[in-house]
């Protein structure tokens, strides 16, 4: 019987906002404001939302990039949220992360080979003939000739950057790892063959992701369950399918209409949402929509919704947060 | 599922390019990054340009008002006919009326677009001060009206607000604002939604489209997202490496691309229909640099059905029917009325 892989419960990360002449905290950022979610082996978590949502922030936390204000992280029953940096050592090799500008983050200075090398040298697996051949091993995994070795990440193109990103994160072998943006940098053409190099991925190597994208036709495309995210909460998750088909947040349905497709004179009954996304920062009590919803009430402005299951249950639950059944 | 909707009635031919090239001196030499790129937008239509980074896109929407870097980029080649005049070898101060007067920019990075130390409303009047000699008080009060057609709520006080203080979508707003100001005869937009988010795209997208219902001007789009050229425009342009790929109405070319560059784009996009976790198809390889072009067909080397041929000559543009054209030997061959996705 196995649980989740990954299980996250009540997590919330708040930026303090400072001002004033002595820098003194004048209020909070809410970037994660009490997120329970959960990534079971194998599987493909899509989470999406606009920029400021909180999704990267998420991300970020999860492998500890940034320290949570409160909640669990458990990743295989041990809570992350609380260990030092040595106890947490172990378990960076088990999450990994693949970057959105693969130019911004990979070290310039190194060669390609050197920089694969790292994780093996740091965490002292192998002597120097084994690292080089693992190092190799990987490049033919993401589809790179060996003569990228000697090579410094300028020389490369974007979409190959990207696979040196993704040959970094699959070094160690870990179970999870959370792909922040991983394609919204690259031109079509190249996107769809990175998009498919993780699937191939997952399926040899038995990862699970954490699929973070502003873009619901790409999350959707490859995840299993899907998580849409506004203003520092999930507002509704469930299989992917099943939430493009009869997505019950009506943040979720102006999400779904706004995505322009490929088809001329598609027959346009768009529903545009008015205003934007207000500001994290001491965002107003209720539901974190209510400044944009088409159907808010009075109980929207006072009560927070909780994440209600609606249909299913466990993992197969599609769950919303929202008052009304719409 | 081919539908075909009656497209809107053609208007006049209002900018009419032809053959244009243009070149930019660089430390390694002369590169031709637009070689030989003709069309025509109508009255009141919507021309796409559209293809990935590197293409030549937004050299060709530059090109049009004379805006490249100088003294770097140059038009080698060609005629940008607008009206009949060709804005290639009109004197200077002509150009310069014709910006912003009769021809608009809307540019991608709204931030950059505007002026971080003037007020929203000093930059708006700039335009009415310029162009059509009013006093500075009319010309605020016409920025007034302007910012209230594009959305803006309360833009009496918005006119005396810095742009680092409007968000995104507020900020392409104002961009809008500015290049709708003297109502020109069209707009040019670079990329106007890329930086924004999708609900907020979707928010600027139905402005520009109401706008453009309620002044008649016409729109040169361009985009890497297909999606956004299929709602919002009549003709495309599909480019790659500095030529043009294919040309025609949107449903010649989303219908029946006859392009194997654009049928791998269009079917390289996830769809909200596609069963999950498929394999996309993709189109192999990467985007040539200018320095090394593949002699003959510039998509030789990532094309499927790439023979002798594609290597050595230059493909010329093949009309199909009516204005749709396509520069590929095999078109005839390769089953061109084929659905894009299978």
């Amino acid at each position: 019987m196995s649980g989740p892989l990954l299980q996250i419960e009540d997590l919330r990360t708040y930026f303090p906002v400072r001002g004033g002449v002595f820098l003194s905290a004048r209020g909070q950022c809410k970037a994660v404001d009490g997120v329970t979610l959960s990534i079971w082996p194998g599987e493909t978590l899509g989470l999406v939302g606009e920029s400021g949502c909180g999704k990267s922030t998420l991300g970020k936390t999860i492998v500890r990039l940034v320290k949570p204000t409160g909640g669990r992280i458990l990743f295989e029953g041990t809570d992350l949220a609380t260990l030092s940096t040595r106890q947490l050592k172990p378990f960076r090799r088990q999450i990994q992360m693949i970057f959105q500008d693969p130019a911004d983050s990979l070290n310039s200075r190194l060669t390609v080979g050197a920089m694969l090398e790292e994780p093996f040298i740091i965490h002292g697996i192998g002597d120097e003939a084994a690292r080089l051949e693992r190092v190799r091993e990987l490049l033919a995994i993401v589809g790179l000739q060996p003569s990228a070795l000697e090579r410094f990440p300028f020389e490369f193109s974007g979409g190959q950057r990207q696979r040196i990103g993704i040959a970094r994160s699959i070094a160690l072998n870990p179970k999870l790892i959370i792909c922040d943006e991983p394609v919204s940098a690259l031109d079509a053409s190249i996107q769809s063959q990175i998009l498919n190099l993780l699937l191939e991925l997952q399926q040899g190597l038995g990862l699970s992701y954490l699929f973070i994208a502003h873009d619901l036709a790409v999350v959707k495309h490859v995840s299993d369950r899907i998580a849409i995210m506004y203003l520092g909460h999930v507002v509704e998750t469930g299989d992917g399918e099943e939430v493009h088909r009869h997505p019950r947040h009506p943040y979720t349905r102006a999400l779904i209409s706004a995505i322009p497709q490929p088809v001329p004179h598609r027959a346009s009954q768009r529903q545009v949402l008015k205003g934007e996304v207000p500001s994290p920062i001491n965002p107003p009590p209720g539901c974190p929509f209510q400044t944009r919803c088409p159907h808010v009430q009075d109980v929207c402005r006072e009560q927070r919704p909780p994440l209600r299951e609606v249909a299913g249950s466990g993992r197969a639950a599609h769950a919303v947060a929202c008052h009304f059944d719409l | 599922m081919t539908s075909t909707a009656p497209s809107k009635r053609r208007g006049e031919v209002l900018l009419d390019v032809q053959d244009l090239s243009v070149e930019f001196d660089t430390e390694a030499g002369v590169v031709r990054a637009v070689d030989g790129v003709s069309f025509t937008v109508h009255g009141g239509q919507t021309l796409g340009i559209v293809g990935e980074s590197g293409c030549g896109k937004s050299v060709t929407a530059l090109s049009i008002l004379r805006l490249l870097p100088r003294p770097m980029g140059r038009i080698a080649h060609g005629r940008v006919l607008f009206r009949g005049e060709d804005l290639v070898t009109v004197p200077d101060a002509r150009i310069q009326k014709v910006r912003t007067g009769e021809i608009g920019m809307i540019f991608q990075e709204p931030m950059t677009a505007l002026n971080p130390v003037h007020r929203i409303g000093r930059q708006l009047s700039e335009a009415f001060l310029l162009h059509q000699r009013v006093s500075p008080r009319t010309a605020l009060e016409r920025s007034v009206e302007v910012l209230k057609r594009v959305g803006i709520p309360s833009p009496e006080i918005r006119v005396s607000e810095y742009p680092h203080q409007l968000s995104g979508g507020m900020r392409q707003r104002v961009v809008i604002a500015m290049a709708l100001a003297c109502q020109p005869a069209l707009v040019i937009a670079d990329e106007p939604t890329t930086a924004l988010d999708v609900t907020i795209q979707a928010q600027i997208i139905e402005l520009m489209k109401s706008l453009q219902e309620e002044m008649g001007m016409s729109i040169i789009l361009i985009t890497h997202d297909l999606g956004v050229i299929a709602e919002t425009c009549d003709d495309v342009l599909v480019m790659y490496a500095g030529r043009v790929a294919e040309q025609g109405t949107v449903d010649d070319v989303f219908h029946r691309p006859s392009h194997p560059y654009t049928r791998g784009l269009l079917s390289s996009i996830p769809r909200l229909e596609y069963p999950r976790k498929t394999r996309l198809r993709t189109i192999e390889g990467m985007v040539p640099g200018l320095m090394d072009l593949p002699a003959g067909c510039r998509f030789n080397n990532r094309c499927a059905h790439v023979q002798d041929r594609c290597r050595e000559e230059t493909p010329g543009l093949d009309r199909i029917t009516g204005e749709h054209a396509v520069a590929c030997h095999r078109w005839r061959e390769l089953a061109p009325w084929q659905e894009p996705v299978a």
